[in-house]
């Protein structure tokens, strides 16, 4: 019986294999059919998605560097802000959570839409920002509402901020994001939403202070979504920076400026060329400028005819006037033209071909020599000097002195002003040198034009016995020694003496401005205004009080202090300020009072 | 013995040789060119494991015979012991520490599932196949690991269990008919176990029903493994060049997911050669099935290949997405010892049925 079932089951069982072998080729079958699809037919689709898998790097941004003045007064530093995100995904009703946000802090209505929108086409885990730069104790609210609010995130940041807004503004400038060319920079390189110097100090030592970018490598899901982090390198700070001004001497000076309209002074040390104060009115607030919404702002600052945004210490660039007069001199006596016994005669006016040319004293000076003419500021000893001199040489011994020069010192869009000659208007007009032109540019007039920056370089050198002063605006620890200009040593000292009397004798120019205290030297100037130095806005309704105030002359001093043994070199330009000796050289005097007390 | 060893089938050697070389190969890869740590222990335990299965298939197989049952119940003690370690000490475990060897008891039990089946209808008379009598016993051999190991919670391999039973007792001459009842049973039982089923299995399951609703959570590790396969097209990136596997995308490339890096890196070529590797493996232990005498040796034979079937044909669904991510390895290509070891273990019983294979009854009746 067990035997005779063997066959047919035997014959059972071979069945039963057969079937069971059939079933499993199929569903190799299957799983074959299906790999076809996914590797063959499929394949470019997941190609794509392959090459979106993959490890990202995320910036994480320097904190750039603080700027500080010389007594370590901070001018320039950064504050941790706050910014607002919402995240989709985190919240069940993301209306509901702007509704709860809304009663701590008002969102308004428009961004709300946007915000819903954005939250739509938006992948659900990226975060969207709700509010920027809030305050401490709106994010104390927030903070501790966390938990009621869903969705609800939380960013710090760094935002620029300068202390003493308008006092430093043109000097220091402002970052902001940078334009298209700024962003090819080298050292911003791979940090697209760096805020970069735009102006000033910010601009010129960007890639100091904007330190060295962090990276977080992370990686990243096909759907974009940071599965975790590999690797982090933390960012670097930027370097801190320290600049020779002294804003207690910056802070004194502005306020002398601001009662008037336009106008910059300069104050140097001259034995280093440490610029202590570099004025310029009107300014304005970089902080208004950081932060966003700035367009009022911005509106106001480009609508305002004085251009508050024109940095007037180098950018400024005036008529010197009367103090040319010392370059004039000193050239006249290095070329032995003249010496000190060399006497003209001014009697209000002298004729040059078919012209008459005007002293400022229209019944003349007299007999004068240099040291009068100077003190006077008498025009007709220059004119008459001018002429044996010729341009050219007054020209070379302008430049000895530092005019028409763009320094080598940081500040980004100095203006380099005309110091005229044959070979300049042969070159800029096409034409040839008239010998009147002498005469005017002797007076500082005509063609020359300097910044005051230049001015109080002149002077720094003048006062130096002709140290040929490089300014410098970054404090360093090593002392600088400048090279003497020998040639002019004998000149200057005439010079000196008689840019002592304008201030300490009567008849002086600059007479009414002397101090018991804080004796000082220098010189006046009265420019009379050809054009306006700074681009006028035209607006066709403007005042008759405006006319008028862009009629008057530029006032200008330079001087130095003390007058023995000087170490401090000024100049002050007042736009339209009426005459050097009435408005110029009383703010002189103050700067250098305060100056002096300081070092007590 | 002499004629044994030339007897051995050395078609099915080669074929397991072969296999596990590629495993090592994608292994290699998985660990960014590297011996190690996996590939060096693969080869190694391929080593062992063959030299094991060849002693196996040189042994009488009357003693295999006769300790089948033996067998059967020392792996389900194995895997109670599991259970009871998963109950009393920490945290639920798969693993169990024998002579030092870390082995999962529920892979061990599928080779001693097959051994008692293949037992029990070689005992069994044909005619009494039919009765519904004789269909207790082994469902209860089914029945006691299945309800083990899911409550371990293991479900790929309880899925796994259940299905080698199911070939086996239609291989062994199983009315249809009974077949038929016994699915529509299990359709009606299905929501009844869902509701027994751990949270994070029922995520798999849904996931798996919809993997792009959930991409950056449970259905992440599905979608990761089409790109790797897909974006390996016709001939694959190349040896080592799998971006997928490198990038950490892939999850458990080493053990599971395997077959993916291999199908990133070789293509659809290389995808294609395994698959035919294997259903050629499959076809010579129904081959064996075929030629042998004894039902013991068949029967055995068959549950070998269809627990190969099995394991390939799970885990090539799995990470094609034609079945939920269970947890399954592909044999001799993934990393692991305890799936390594038994399937070796059970080819070498195959190649002794295949030596043995001319004996008529393995008992002295």
């Amino acid at each position: 019986m067990f035997y005779s079932d063997d066959k047919k089951q035997y014959s059972v069982l071979n069945r039963r294999t057969f079937l069971l072998y059939l079933l499993k080729v199929s569903f190799f079958g299957i799983v074959g059919w299906r790999l076809y699809d996914i590797q063959i037919k499929d394949s470019k689709k997941y190609k794509t998605l392959s090459k979106n898998n993959q490890i990202d790097l995320e910036i994480i941004y320097p904190v750039r560097g603080k700027i500080y003045d010389t007594n370590n007064k901070v001018l320039a530093s950064n504050i941790k802000v706050f910014d607002v995100y919402i995240i989709p995904e985190n919240t069940k009703n993301i209306n509901k959570s702007l509704n709860e946000l809304n009663q701590i802090i008002k969102i308004n209505f428009s961004d709300r839409r946007k915000i819903l929108e954005l939250s739509k086409e938006v992948k659900k885990f990226e975060k969207i920002k709700v509010l920027e730069n809030i305050n401490w104790s709106q994010l104390e609210k927030i903070e501790s509402n966390k938990l009621n609010i869903e969705g609800i995130f939380i960013s710090q940041d760094y935002m620029r901020t300068y202390q003493f807004a308008n006092t430093v503004s043109h000097l220091i400038g402002y970052t902001n994001k940078p334009n298209r060319e700024e962003v090819e920079l080298p050292f911003i390189a791979n940090m697209p939403n760096l805020e970069i110097g735009k102006d000033g100090i910010e601009k010129s030592f960007n890639p100091n202070l904007i330190g060295k970018s962090g990276q977080r490598e992370i990686e990243v899901n096909s759907y974009g979504r940071i599965i975790r982090e590999i690797s982090r390198q933390d960012s670097q700070k930027g370097n801190n920076i320290q600049i020779t001004i002294d804003l207690r001497i910056q802070q004194y000076t502005l306020n002398l400026l601001k009662e008037h309209k336009a106008g910059s002074a300069v104050l140097m040390n001259i034995n280093n060329g440490n610029i202590l104060c570099m004025a310029s009115t009107p300014s304005y607030d970089p902080n208004k400028i950081i932060q966003k919404p700035n367009k009022e702002y911005w509106d106001s600052i480009l609508e305002n005819e004085l251009s508050p945004l024109t940095y007037r210490c180098i950018q400024g660039l005036y008529a010197p006037g009367s103090t040319f007069k010392m370059v004039v001199a000193i050239a006249g006596i290095v070329h032995g033209i003249i010496d000190t016994n060399t006497k003209h005669f001014c009697s209000g006016k002298i004729g040059l071909g078919d012209r008459l040319y005007h002293c400022w004293k229209n019944n003349g000076h007299g007999s004068m020599n240099v040291s009068d003419a100077i003190k006077e500021s008498c025009d007709v000893f220059f004119y008459e000097i001018s002429k044996k001199i010729g341009i050219d040489k007054i020209a070379k011994v302008a430049e000895d002195f530092g005019l028409g020069k763009i320094y080598d010192v940081p500040l980004p869009n100095q203006k380099k002003g005309i110091i005229p000659s044959r070979e300049w208007k042969k070159k800029k007009y096409d034409e040839s040198w008239y010998p009147g032109e002498t005469l005017i540019s002797a007076i500082g007039q005509g063609f020359v034009l300097t910044n005051p920056l230049q001015l109080a370089v002149m002077t720094s050198i003048i006062a130096s016995n002709g140290k040929n002063v490089i300014p410098n605006i970054i404090k360093q620890n090593n002392n600088i020694e400048f090279k003497k200009l020998e040639k002019y040593q004998n000149a200057i000292k005439i010079i000196k003496s008689s840019m002592f009397k304008v201030v300490n004798e009567s008849k002086g120019t600059a007479y009414n401005s002397r101090s018991e205290s804080t004796p000082f030297a220098g010189k006046t100037g009265t420019s009379q205004v050809r054009r306006i130095t700074v681009a006028e806005r035209e607006s066709e309704d403007f005042r008759k009080k405006e006319v008028e105030w862009k009629k008057r002359d530029h006032a200008l001093f330079v001087g130095y202090m003390p007058a023995e043994n000087p170490r401090y070199a000024v100049s002050v330009v007042i736009e339209h300020g009426g005459s050097g000796a009435s408005t110029a050289a009383p703010i002189a005097k103050e700067i250098f009072q305060f100056t002096k007390n300081l070092e007590i | 013995m002499l004629n044994k060893i030339q007897n051995l089938n050395y078609l099915l050697v080669f074929l397991v040789i072969l296999i596990s070389f590629i495993g090592a190969a994608g292994l290699y890869s998985a660990a960014g060119g590297s011996y190690n740590p996996w590939a060096s222990r693969h080869l190694i335990r391929l080593a062992l494991f063959l030299f094991l299965a060849i002693i196996l298939a040189f042994i009488n197989i009357k003693f295999i015979y006769q300790f089948a049952y033996i067998f059967f119940i020392l792996s389900l003690l194995l895997l109670l012991s599991v259970e009871l370690i998963g109950v009393f000490g920490k945290g639920a475990t798969r693993w169990i520490n024998v002579f030092g060897l870390s082995i999962q008891p529920s892979e061990l039990i599928k080779i001693t599932i097959i051994l008692a089946l293949a037992r029990f209808y070689h005992d069994l008379k044909f005619d009494q196949i039919k009765r519904i009598k004789n269909l207790f016993f082994p469902i209860l051999i089914l029945f006691l690991p299945f309800v083990l190991v899911v409550i371990q919670p293991d479900l790929g391999t309880a899925l796994s269990i259940a299905m080698l039973g199911i070939l086996i007792l239609f291989a062994s001459g199983i009315r249809i008919w009974k077949f038929v009842l016994g699915f529509f049973v299990l359709i009606l039982l299905i929501p009844l176990s869902l509701n027994y089923l751990q949270p994070y299995q029922k995520d798999r399951i849904f996931s798996f029903l919809n993997p792009e609703a959930d991409a950056l959570g449970r259905g992440y590790q599905l979608i990761q493994s089409k790109i790797a396969l897909g974006s390996g097209g016709l001939t694959g990136k190349g040896f080592l060049e799998g971006s997928q596997s490198y990038l950490q995308y892939l999850p458990e490339k080493q053990t599971d997911f395997i077959f993916t890096l291999i199908g990133e890196e070789f293509g659809f070529i290389g995808t294609m050669f395994i698959i035919l590797l294997f259903l050629l493996l499959i076809s010579v232990c129904f081959y064996i099935s075929i030629k042998s005498n004894h039902i013991f040796g068949r029967i055995l034979s068959i549950g070998v290949g269809s627990n190969l079937f099995i394991y390939v044909i799970m885990n090539i669904s799995m990470v094609s997405g034609l079945m939920p991510v269970v947890g399954i390895p592909l044999p001799l290509v993934s990393y692991g010892g305890s799936a390594m070891l038994a399937i070796i273990l059970s080819l070498g019983l195959v190649l002794n049925a295949e030596l043995n294979g001319n004996l008529k009854k393995l008992y002295n009746a």
